[in-house]
């Protein structure tokens, strides 16, 4: 059964950026190489997968990001409904991905925490703790990025201009949520 | 501190990634005909010179895929960075 219980305690606002958690969202992690695979996702979902480095593609319902060469993950772009476990892209993919040994499909929607941030201090705020530089990364949207963040390892989308969706493992969520709102407070 | 041009992923600062010690070493294609020695040779020897070293990096905080590296242990000055499975591109 999923958890969809709220990793972080609440939305938090300050002077130039907003933090907060976008629950519940659909997120899994597929894996493939062979170019059936590519071909078998597209027909699946309608989405092409990037296969540019740091990139992710968009679809009218989901988004895929470039997680490595052959490593992607894809969320979808509006909120699940609570009071149900049904997912129809993962059966989709389950059934012409995984059970037909073309790649693998992994649900992630209760490992992954998605955090949005919102704001004009939004680079500023990873930049205190973040070895990653954000000068290119900041005007392109739909630019991608796996790096780490006061240690801990995240996946950041930039969704649109100062608009950023921030992926982070459950267990590691309250804590960087914590710092982040801790930095941001002396921003 | 440095700056690795992942094959993959382009340029990250190094703490995104973590050494995997001596690159190139060929696992011994009969195990059970080589003596202790010759085993401990492969398994555990490894060169740790001052120089231009071959080394395995993975981007571990990243794409999370291993690549080789022509290091100078001397000044940490990356000579090349190249893909598994392709040979140094330097001697």
């Amino acid at each position: 059964m999923l958890n969809y219980n709220q990793s972080l305690p609440e939305k938090k606002l300050f002077q130039d950026l907003q933090i907060s958690e976008i629950t519940p969202i659909m997120k899994l992690i597929i894996r493939g190489k062979k170019r059936k695979f590519f071909s078998a996702i597209g027909k699946s979902l309608n989405i092409l997968l990037p296969v540019e480095s740091n990139t992710s593609t968009q679809s009218q319902k989901l988004s895929a990001l470039w997680l490595s060469p052959d490593e992607w993950m894809i969320f979808s772009n509006e909120t699940s409904d609570k009071n149900s476990n049904y997912n129809e892209t993962e059966e989709l993919l389950i059934k012409n991905i995984s059970s037909v040994n073309l790649g693998a499909v992994t649900d992630v929607a209760d490992q992954f925490v998605m955090i949005n941030l919102k704001g004009d201090k939004t680079y500023k705020l990873f930049q205190t703790g973040s070895p990653f530089n954000f000068n290119d990364f900041r005007d392109k949207k739909g630019a991608v990025t796996q790096t780490i963040i006061a240690k801990v390892d995240v996946i950041i989308h930039n969704q649109d201009k100062n608009d950023v969706n921030l992926f982070v493992r459950r267990s590691f969520s309250e804590h960087l949520f914590s710092w982040m709102t801790d930095a941001a407070s002396r921003l | 501190m440095f700056i690795i041009n992942c094959p993959f992923c382009g340029e990250r600062e190094q703490s995104e990634f973590k050494a995997g010690g001596e690159a190139h070493i060929e696992r011994p294609k009969q195990p059970t005909e080589l003596s202790d020695d010759e085993w401990a040779e492969y398994l555990f020897m490894r060169k740790n010179i001052k120089g231009i070293q071959f080394e395995r990096w993975n981007h571990i905080h990243g794409c999370r895929k291993w690549f080789n590296m022509v290091r100078d242990t001397s000044n940490d000055e990356i000579k090349a960075i190249y893909k598994m499975g392709e040979k140094p591109p330097v001697k």
